[in-house]
């Protein structure tokens, strides 16, 4: 089985909750890789509901040493009344 | 005795609306939170009978607008693209309070986002605002429906959303998109490092033609015209290269339904069925079967920058069905559906959460038939309309 799809690292969200970089995956879930996973050069986010993986297109050297997520963590939702 | 009696009505009480495939965010609307493999009753009110004109079916949420102007959301509400003023999963059909007083004509899902126009025109807007794609001006997430003050003095007609991204269209025949920009989909970028945009922004690109639908789904978008020629830009359905700008696609075709997924996209032209790209998660692209005719058809457009290589893509057409008329078709990420002028229901694609609601989990290259059960033949003859979300598939008898 091949992957599913290729998709930058940029192109993926952090979740705090997860503790890793998601990106949707078609069944509805998120594909997901952990910064240990980053750091060790790791390249496939896997879903957790279901067969598929992505292939994630990282530089490596930005993970190497890396203990806090590198981007900006996504805003929180807000009520607004 | 009364609750035997009770279970009794209930059991002749005739399901007039299903749904199947994942369901671990209460998106199958039928009051649990797992996978269905077989068509479910969609818990949605019973006064919705014959009322429901369209469901818009999102990464894991979904939308029920009925005739009269009134909606219902359920599923993943993890960031407010319910519209309820909370963060909850809802697994069953709940209608939206804040619209009580309104009157909706237009809904669309994203992966985490939801749109409304109103009969006077106001866009309302709820969910994940990450890439902008609430159009608000920022990017803050939104419990409650929210209107884009962009286009309070202007009139919004129809609305399509895709992953992250969202498209408009106006009365006057203009068409607007914001959200991710990473691929073109919501028109071409000012500059490279542009990758959201936050506040509506004009789509040129659509000569002297009434534009009568839009659609997104992915980072695909697409609109339709009058004389029925397809503009598609965005992420390359077929290819690598991305546009930035709507370009005009199989102009030799009058196209009446669209239908698009995330990396392939179905059209309905002369009753006629095509699909163009391709299921991704097979390993091989299928061949749909050996009279199927692939074509190579050129893409025409304004602009001449583009290479050869990147003008030209596969449409294949799909087997008629048993002698019948295609009457409407879907697309969910990786799975598609098809109704015919019968009132038949077909499924194909990927099957891994049960989403073509053919008993079992297996992927399926050609149309396969759903039964939705002891459908009375009062039902069975009525019309009946397919929707899919990312992963799940729902179907509601029209009248």
């Amino acid at each position: 089985m091949s992957a599913y799809d290729e998709v930058e690292i940029e192109d993926m969200e952090w979740s705090d909750e997860l503790g890793a970089y998601t990106y949707p995956c078609p069944c509805g879930d998120l594909f997901q890789i952990t910064l240990a996973d980053l750091r060790l050069g790791e390249e496939i986010a896997r879903c957790p509901s279901c067969s598929l993986f992505l292939t994630v297109v990282y530089n490596e050297e930005d993970f190497a040493d890396a203990k806090e997520p590198p981007q900006k963590v996504a805003p929180q939702p807000v009520a607004v009344a | 005795m009364e609750k035997a009696a009770a279970a009794a009505e209930e059991e002749h009480e005739e399901t007039w609306a299903w749904t199947w495939g994942a369901g671990t965010d209460g998106q199958l609307g039928d009051g649990g939170f797992q996978d269905h493999h077989l068509p479910q009753p969609l818990l949605l009110n019973p006064h919705c009978r014959g009322r429901v004109s369209f469901v818009a079916g999102g990464g894991a949420h979904a939308i029920a607008l009925t005739s009269d102007g009134e909606v219902f959301t359920w599923g993943r509400g993890t960031h407010g693209q319910l519209g309820h003023g909370n963060l909850e999963n809802i697994p069953h059909p709940k209608s939206v309070k804040f619209f009580e007083n309104s009157t909706i004509t237009c809904v669309s899902t994203g992966w985490n986002h939801s749109g409304f126009a109103t009969d006077s025109g106001q866009l309302f807007m709820c969910g994940d605002g990450s890439f902008g794609q609430l159009g608000t001006g920022d990017n803050q997430s939104r419990n409650l429906p929210f209107e884009v003050p962009f286009f309070t003095s202007k009139h919004v007609e129809k609305l399509a959303l895709g992953m992250r991204h969202s498209l408009v269209l106006l009365k006057d025949n203009s068409v607007y998109g914001f959200g991710s920009a990473r691929r073109g989909q919501v028109g071409k970028p000012a500059s490279k490092n542009q990758k959201f945009y936050n506040i509506p922004r004009l789509i040129d690109g659509f000569p002297n033609c009434k534009i009568l639908g839009l659609y997104a789904n992915g980072d695909h978008s697409a609109a339709l015209d009058e004389s029925g020629q397809l503009y598609l830009w965005g992420r390359a359905l077929v290819g690598e290269r991305d546009d930035d700008q709507p370009r005009a696609a199989f102009p030799s075709l009058s196209i009446c339904q669209v239908a698009l997924g995330w990396h392939h996209a179905l059209v309905l032209s002369g009753g006629e069925l095509y699909t163009i790209g391709a299921y991704r998660h097979q390993k091989h692209n299928p061949t749909l079967s050996d009279n199927a005719v692939v074509q190579q058809l050129n893409l025409t457009t304004t602009s001449s920058t583009h290479h050869e290589s990147s003008s030209i893509s596969n449409l294949e057409k799909v087997p008629s069905i048993e002698g019948e008329q295609v009457a409407q078709i879907a697309a969910g990420t990786e799975h598609s559906a098809l109704v015919t002028d019968s009132g038949a229901l077909f499924t194909w694609g990927w099957g891994e959460h049960g989403q073509l609601g053919l008993g079992d989990s297996c992927d399926q290259v050609v149309p396969q038939r759903v039964n939705l059960g002891n459908r009375s033949s009062r039902s069975s003859a009525s019309s009946l309309g397919v929707y899919c979300g990312s992963g799940f598939t729902v179907a509601v008898s029209l009248a």
